[in-house]
């Protein structure tokens, strides 16, 4: 069923199943009709406080999803803030997107008190998300609860749940696939959402909750597969965020998972595309949704119930992306013979040379990981040439008598010309993607 | 129970969650992600097995923090010392 708002779905669970779980934290359940009393009851305390724009210290518990469909019912501008982040970084997203209260760990609330704005004057319905900042600094995305619920609604189009079904929310909340396919994906679908109890818990969460679907991203699959603590009853698994490796997904496939791809951006409100038949790289386009892909092979996204209003205080940067209601999502794909989306890189992860040669780069690394046997690796551009920044123990004489095969067989212009040897790991982001514009910076630090 | 013992079984616990690394003589301050090959969720597991074996329990989000292996060591010690 396709939902106007978080309250309007709460409202419709709580009249027709209200007895049925909604959620489950720990050891705590909440029915359908006392997740919408606890919402209510909470809103109207928001309400009178007087404040505008809260700020979510997300750690991904029951209260926390109160407070967040509290704060929207409220009125309230809801802006999720990752809690693991450092302090002075919190202080700098808060600052930006005007938060005037905040919700979360009472130390480190204390903590931050003091980088507290004056909040918004048109904030209700806003859900502020934060972009992953793989290839530049992070953005506030403005979505909506409706533009969420529509998202929700796209996905389970395509990949229904069903009420007896329990979807695992391991992934933190202040992600959108984080929030949308594991929360929303199975609220909207009237089953049971059970909440994971954090990082220490991912090994054991599938054992304690008994799920039947789970959301995750890739990384994190390959952990649930390696420590083997996939519960008999979970048949589904929905991976998005990042690219998954044939090897995993014939791990997954052996122990008799079904596997689904999912492909969006937070400024579509999550997913856009999603596989829903045998193979999971070839992805059907949502119902809401409408997807060309440009000359150049950029995917353009038409997504006018679930598209973001814009990046918030950044018109210019809204701009560059949203242009005629289309989103450039700077990423690169082809439909195959039976109109499925495939997709084969992202546009902004190709180094131009001086020369005009390019360098499409997860390609090229993925060859430069294969010989090399190692995966905490990039290549950047220094002093315009391309060089590889390698993380971990090595020494560059070494690394080169192992690439020079793979050298010779390029074009001159896009051999590596220097091996940057460093001890930190590499930047990434949540869901493991590399952060190219924070490694560039460190690249001229380098030795 | 020494700092010492802390560390101790602290590589034990990795050697034995990664045999592959038996080789590597890890040193307080191996750094974790990339000395040892250990990835973020092989960290998970390493810090998991650790409070369960100290019986202590280190906020998550002070796990970014925990850069080399003396890091490690340190937020458990200090919780049981």
């Amino acid at each position: 069923m396709r939902f106007d708002s978080f309250e309007h779905m709460l409202r419709h669970f709580a009249l027709t199943t209200p007895d049925a779980p909604a959620l489950r934290y720990e050891k705590e359940t909440l029915s359908f009709a006392a997740l919408r009393s606890r919402v209510l009851t909470r809103s109207g305390e928001l309400k009178n406080t007087g404040k505008s724009c809260l700020g979510l210290l997300c750690d991904g518990s029951l209260d926390n999803v109160v407070e967040l469909f509290a704060a929207n019912l409220a009125g309230l501008q809801v802006v999720l803030l990752d809690a693991s982040l450092e302090a002075e970084v919190l202080k700098t997203l808060i600052h930006y997107t005007d938060v005037d209260l905040l919700w979360g760990d009472e130390e480190l609330k204390d903590e931050l008190e003091i980088s507290l704005m004056s909040g918004v004057r048109d904030g209700a319905g806003r859900i502020l998300f934060f972009t992953s900042g793989t290839t530049e600094r992070s953005k506030a995305v403005v979505l909506t609860d409706h533009s969420l619920c529509q998202s929700a609604w796209n996905g389970s189009a395509k990949l229904p749940l069903s009420p007896q079904d329990t979807l695992l929310c391991l992934l933190p909340l202040g992600h959108v696939f984080g929030f949308v396919c594991g929360l929303l994906w199975g609220l909207s679908c009237g089953c049971c959402v059970a909440l994971g109890r954090g990082q220490r818990h991912y090994i054991d969460d599938c054992d304690f909750y008994r799920p039947t679907a789970v959301s995750v991203v890739p990384m994190l699959l390959g952990f649930l597969m390696k420590m083997r603590c996939v519960n008999p009853e979970l048949k589904l698994v929905l991976v998005g965020a990042g690219d998954c490796p044939p090897s995993l997904l014939s791990a997954a496939a052996a122990s008799g998972l079904r596997v689904s791809f999912g492909y969006g951006l937070t400024e579509t409100s999550s997913g856009v595309a999603i596989s829903v038949s045998g193979d999971p790289y070839a992805m059907e386009v949502c119902p809401d949704d409408r997807i060309s892909i440009a000359e150049d092979g950029e995917i353009l996204i038409e997504a006018p119930t679930c598209i973001m209003q814009g990046y918030y205080k950044r018109p210019d940067a809204t701009r560059e992306v949203l242009r005629d209601g289309v989103f450039h999502s700077g990423d690169l794909g082809r439909f195959d013979e039976n109109g499925l989306l495939h997709i084969t890189g992202r546009k902004k992860d190709i180094l131009v040379l001086p020369d005009g040669t390019k360098i499409f780069l997860p390609e090229y690394e993925s060859a430069l990981m294969q010989t090399l046997g190692h995966t905490e690796l990039a290549v950047m551009l220094k002093d315009d040439r391309p060089v590889l920044v390698f993380s971990g123990e090595g020494d560059a004489k070494g690394i080169f008598e192992k690439l020079r095969d793979l050298m010779r067989s390029l074009p001159r212009g896009q051999q590596i010309t220097e091996v940057l040897l460093t001890d930190e790991p590499l930047p990434r982001t949540a869901t493991g993607k590399i952060k190219r514009w924070e490694l560039q910076q460190k690249v001229r630090t380098i030795a | 129970m020494t700092r010492q013992d802390v560390l101790e079984q602290t590589k034990k616990i990795i050697y034995d969650c990664f045999p592959d690394m038996k080789d590597i003589d890890l040193q307080e301050d191996s750094v974790i992600n990339t000395e040892t090959a250990i990835d973020s969720m092989g960290f998970v597991l390493v810090i998991c097995k650790l409070e369960a074996l100290f019986d202590v329990r280190i906020p998550e989000r002070q796990w970014k923090k925990l850069q080399t292996l003396g890091d490690v060591v340190d937020a458990i010690w200090k919780r049981i010392a």
